[in-house]
């Protein structure tokens, strides 16, 4: 995984290339306000009880295998189901659950891990769950190790109400405790994007007191609005999907991991006269427009490609100090090493890297620097050219002590 | 501010102050007619508004789902139940003497199908009055003696143990058979029983245990539901049962034989349990029928007008009507639905509001005057059956364990043709299958719905909250009356010199005098409380009479009266002589003795409407017009206006109507006809309603009839 050196560590790189060595400390250390994009994590909450909310569950269920499918591995997913209803003695179909009257589709098939079960799902532990505050003896599984370049998809349903969301027939969450959470989760760069989807009724209400950067809410239903089950399972005896999630899960069948569908897209997907509520989504908090952001960025594991220059580009980078001394050693066999690697990484990055300034890397390394830095485009070569600057430095520097 | 007020207090004449309820009510008590006027109106008003102000059912617990399953009941299920039925009507099964060929082969139908079987022996147990049994939910202690081998019942029990449930929990269904003449409706009804069993042994998705009874109903359909309930819930752990079972081979055998022929089978000796009852559905099919189309009716009273909660009889009716496309009714006083006058009621009713409408499009609650005479008759229906106490069915037995129950009686519109009896075990079949699976959703007891209530259609209901209003109008002046009695009593005795009754003039009086007369209404309380300790020891009476052997209904009614009557001189004779001469010389003694029975009127009434509401409703429909006009003949006579010659003719006729034989007379009159009226009636009711435990009961012998007698007193007081 890559991660997207900001503009500023750059600057402190470049204007102090005679401190090398400190400036790669102080990048390894400093805090990172933007980092890249480098994982993804899902939590999916079911939160009611009892028999006939066997949807809740169904619907968490496939949002599980939609998201498995499109590239969250299972240890990235927290998916908290507060009733077994594949076990239920009252289901026809033991061990299986369906979203579907077809039966096409099992959910509870193979590999489905549930990390909260039954009574373990408390607004306790969901909130836990998010500000990662857990007694030790709980298990990495259990635990969303987000980090500050993760995007979170939070997804929950249950019965709602106004700025409330039932857990288990005994206790509720409010929104206070939902962005209370997560104002803690950004403080302490657990996530770098948010997308908080919820279907239940008055699900908009919900998202009222949020109010840390980078989150995005959708909710099923606005103010006074029912959010409503799709259809009946006659054989089942119980609906078995909510409408938000079936026509979300719709939206999402026709998509594969490659797929560049945007946020946008998925929002706009939302008939309110199919849903018989109206989707509401609330975008004040995120900053970048969602018809740039692939919905696979939440709902899979795909992130921003960042080409390299070197196949062990954070060895390079992070072990820029131990460089030195070897460089020290034989600077001239690696000044050429290091010149054939740009070469050879100059052929890839047909699209974002000019030429003509590679061209002139050789005969005027000072105004390629500063194009670079303008562009801050190729951090790695930008590190190289630092260390080809250093050399001469060395060379006087060992010549004055001798 | 505090000050320029306390100023123009101060200078204003100092007054005492009054608080605004205190001042209310000496109001109310100072109007006390006209108040008691309106609220009697008002009260008797409310009680013909109520089919009006019913509401439409609807499901309240969300986990019944009633409906949302498909059925599964499908031809096989119906075509072996047909099986069934064939080989209880064939004529080799009733051979036996004892039936229980008959019930060999629903055991062994059972055992077929791969459910658990035991026979239940059970002793009929003969209805007794037992005084100090009443409230009191029924023992295993009672355990009769005289056993006869001849005279017991076997219930045939099958229990289907649900594949994947914890087994803490179990729906009943009850087919009552009479094994020695079984029509063909028991038959079918077994015949209904067995295809859903036998469906429900195939299916997955059972969380509770089904247990199928098949009660024995030579001896009444109720005793055998009650003894294996009994049975069921308070377990004996005395060997009497062994001795009982030696002392009749003919059990024995029975139970051997089967032991015996399928051994290693699910077959028990033993008697068989499963969970806790969720709930209990009672099954009937009706013989004959003469309507046009197939109609299931549901009984739901159980004893003291307890009935089940609101949803079982909500998912009944839903699934009925809206699944199987059957008519679903309820108990009806057919008598009420010819009667003009409450069909011109109805047609006011809906002028009104109809007027209502007009001036505010938002006020809808009129409803057709037919509907209105249909809602009628089924809501006094359903207060009588209330009222009476007496279970309609053998699910009032399941009510004394706190499960809710009611019993479904099918009559199909009769035909012979095997597609018509293949139909009615089809839908009927799908209709207890709808049920069993919604009540097998529940995850508790049924709680969410009403418990208390009164049906005007089978899916209208008037909650307790709408029928206590007419009731509370109705009792209300009673207190006030009561009281505005109690003072006038007082302050006439007191200014009988002067003819002001200011304050100035009490403090004038001997305050001697005062605590004295102020303590005269013990006088009165004690011959209110004689005559209630009458009315005690009269409902205490047929219970010595009972023991007479040989006693024709009519006789020990006789009895009963004549005993009732001794008992009450003597009483008066004891302990209210040496009063009743100091009783004489005052004045306005009979307001006194009117506002103490009252109040204990008042007291009786509210206290039966907590156990029973329906008892207290038409109790006080009798007894409060009669002790708000009760005042003495004499002095109607001695008036002379059309005013008191009215109030005369009034007193006199609610005195005969609230007398308890009378209105039990009257009322059956009116039900029945005057026809086969027998005085025998009133003892043979009273004993149904000693039998059944029933609080009415008690609300006549130590209510009623004292209040009536104190009535009684008052209009033929001298003074």
């Amino acid at each position: 995984m890559e991660t997207f050196i900001n503009p500023k560590s750059l600057f402190h790189l470049l204007l102090l290339p005679c401190l090398l060595l400190y400036s790669s400390i102080a990048y390894n250390s400093s805090p990172v306000e933007a980092a890249m994009h480098t994982n993804n994590w899902a939590v999916l909450v079911c939160t009611s009880r009892f028999w006939f909310n066997y949807r809740h569950m169904a619907n968490t269920l496939s949002l599980y295998r939609t998201v498995k499918r499109l590239g969250i591995p299972d240890e990235r997913i927290i998916l908290m189901l507060a009733d077994d209803m594949a076990c239920n003695t009252r289901n026809k179909y033991p061990a299986q659950v369906f979203n579907n009257e077809n039966h096409r589709l099992n959910l509870y098939g193979d590999n489905v891990e549930v990390d909260y079960r039954g009574y373990e799902v408390t607004v306790e532990n969901f909130l836990r769950v998010l500000t990662g505050r857990h007694e030790t003896a709980v298990p990495r599984s259990k635990r969303l190790l987000s980090d500050e370049g993760s995007h979170i998809l939070l997804y929950m349903t249950g019965h709602g109400g106004d700025e409330f969301l039932k857990f288990q027939d005994s206790e509720e969450l409010q929104s206070h405790d939902l962005a209370d959470a997560v104002k803690q989760m950004k403080e302490k760069h657990r996530f770098k994007e948010l997308l908080i989807m919820v279907d239940t009724c008055q699900a908009a209400t919900l998202f009222n007191q949020l109010q840390s950067p980078g989150v995005l809410a959708i909710g099923s239903s606005m103010k006074g609005e029912n959010s409503y089950s799709h259809h009946l399972d006659s054989d089942v005896g119980v609906s078995v999907v909510d409408r938000f999630t079936y026509y979300t899960l719709a939206f999402f069948e026709r998509l594969n991991i490659y797929d560049n569908a945007s946020l946008s897209s998925l929002f706009s997907s939302y008939n309110p006269s199919l849903l018989m509520s109206t989707a509401y989504y609330r975008k004040d908090l995120y900053k970048r427009r969602l018809e740039e952001v692939p919905v696979t960025n939440f709902f899979g594991s795909v992130m921003e490609t960042i080409h390299t220059d070197a196949a062990y580009k954070a060895l390079s980078r992070r072990n820029s100090g131990r460089f030195e001394d070897e460089m020290s050693l034989d600077q001239s066999v690696h000044h050429i090493k290091r010149r054939m690697l740009i070469k050879v990484n100059d052929g890839d990055e047909i699209h974002d890297i000019n030429p003509e300034g590679e061209e002139g890397a050789s005969k005027c390394p000072w105004s390629t620097f500063r194009k670079k830095f303008q562009k801050a485009e190729n951090v790695d070569s930008l590190l190289n050219y630092g260390l080809v600057a250093m050399i001469p430095l060395l060379v006087i520097s060992t010549w004055l002590v001798q | 501010m505090a000050e320029t007020k306390e100023k123009s207090l101060s200078d204003e004449k100092p007054k005492p102050r009054v608080r605004p309820i205190v001042r209310l009510g000496i109001f109310l008590i100072s109007h006390s007619f006209h108040v008691s006027v309106v609220c009697c109106t008002a009260g008797v008003l409310a009680l013909f508004l109520l089919p009006v102000l019913a509401k439409n059912t609807y499901i309240s617990e969300n986990a019944l789902m009633p409906g949302s399953a498909s059925p599964m009941l499908s031809n096989q299920h119906v075509s072996d139940g047909n099986r069934l039925v064939k080989d209880l009507t064939n004529p080799n099964s009733k051979s036996s003497e004892t039936g229980i060929e008959s019930h060999k082969i629903i055991a062994q139908y059972m055992l077929d199908l791969g459910a658990e079987v035991s026979f239940h022996k059970f002793h009929p147990q003969m209805n007794q009055f037992h005084p100090l049994h009443f409230f009191s939910s029924p023992d295993s202690g009672k355990i009769q003696e005289n056993y006869s081998c001849s005279s017991y019942g076997i219930n045939t029990v099958g229990i289907i143990r649900a594949p994947h449930g914890d087994g803490k929990e179990a729906i009943v269904l009850v087919t009552p058979y009479n094994a020695l003449k079984s029509g063909f409706g028991e038959a079918l009804s077994l015949g209904i029983a067995y295809s859903v069993f036998s469906l429900l042994t195939q299916v997955t998705w059972l969380a509770k245990d089904i247990i199928w009874l098949v009660a024995d109903s030579q001896y009444g359909e109720y005793a055998a539901v009650a003894a294996w309930l009994r049975e069921y819930q308070t377990p004996k752990f005395s060997s009497l049962s062994t001795p009982n079972a030696e002392m009749c081979p003919d059990v024995n055998n029975l139970f051997e034989l089967k032991g015996h022929s399928i051994s290693g089978s699910k077959f028990s000796n033993s008697f068989r349990r499963a969970g806790t009852m969720a709930s209990a559905l009672v099954l009937k099919v009706r013989d004959q029928n003469e309507q046009f189309e197939d109609t299931i009716s549901i009984y739901a009273e159980a004893s003291n007008g307890q009935m089940p909660n609101l949803d079982l009889i909500n998912v009944v009716n839903y699934l009925a009507v809206h699944r199987q496309g059957l008519r679903v009714n309820v108990e009806k006083l057919w008598s009420l639905l010819n009667s003009s006058w409450l069909k011109s009621l109805g047609e006011i009713f809906e002028s009104l509001a109809k007027v209502a409408k007009s001036l505010y499009p938002k006020w809808k609650f009129g409803i057709p005057a037919t509907e209105y005479v249909e809602g009628t008759a089924t809501l006094a229906s359903s207060l009588y059956y209330q009222a009476l106490g007496v279970p309609t069915g053998p699910h009032g037995a399941f009510r004394d364990y706190q499960v809710d129950a009611i019993t479904l009686e099918i009559s199909p519109k009769f035909s012979l043709d095997k597609v018509w009896r293949n139909d009615i075990l089809l839908r009927g079949g799908r209709l207890i299958e709808g049920v069993i699976r919604s009540v097998n959703n529940l995850l508790e007891k049924f709680h969410q719905s009403f418990f208390l209530y009164l049906l005007t259609s089978p899916s209208k209901f008037v909650s307790v909250g709408v029928y206590m209003i007419a009731f509370a109008l109705l009792i209300a002046p009673l207190p006030m009356v009561a009281a505005s009695l109690y003072v006038d009593a007082n302050s006439s005795s007191n200014c009988s010199k002067g003819d002001s009754s200011t304050p100035s003039a009490i403090t004038d009086t001997d305050e001697h005098s005062i605590a004295i007369r102020s303590w005269r209404w013990l006088n009165s309380a004690k011959l209110v409380f004689i005559v209630h300790l009458w009315g005690a020891i009269v409902s205490l009476l047929p219970y010595f009479i009972s023991q007479i052997p040989d006693c024709s209904p009519t006789t020990s009614f006789m009895i009963w009266v004549l005993l009732s009557i001794l008992s009450l001189l003597t009483l008066n004779s004891v302990l209210a002589s040496p009063l009743a001469c100091a009783k004489a010389t005052q004045e306005k003694e009979w307001a006194l003795v009117k506002s103490v029975t009252i109040s204990s009127v008042f007291i009786g009434l509210g206290l039966m409407s907590v156990i029973n509401f329906a008892t207290a409703e038409i109790g006080a429909l009798l007894m409060v017009p009669m002790c708000l006009l009760a005042q003495p003949l004499k002095l109607d006579v001695r008036a002379g206006t059309l005013r008191s010659f009215c109030r005369m003719i009034c007193n006199l006729v609610l005195g005969h109507i609230a007398f308890p034989p009378a209105a039990f007379f009257l009322l059956k009159g009116m039900l029945d006809g005057f026809g086969n009226a027998n005085v025998g009636d009133f003892w043979m009711w009273v004993e149904s309603l000693w039998a059944w435990n029933s609080a009415t009961y008690l609300f006549i012998g130590m209510v009623q009839l004292p209040c009536w007698v104190l009535c009684i007193s008052i209009l033929f007081h001298t003074c």
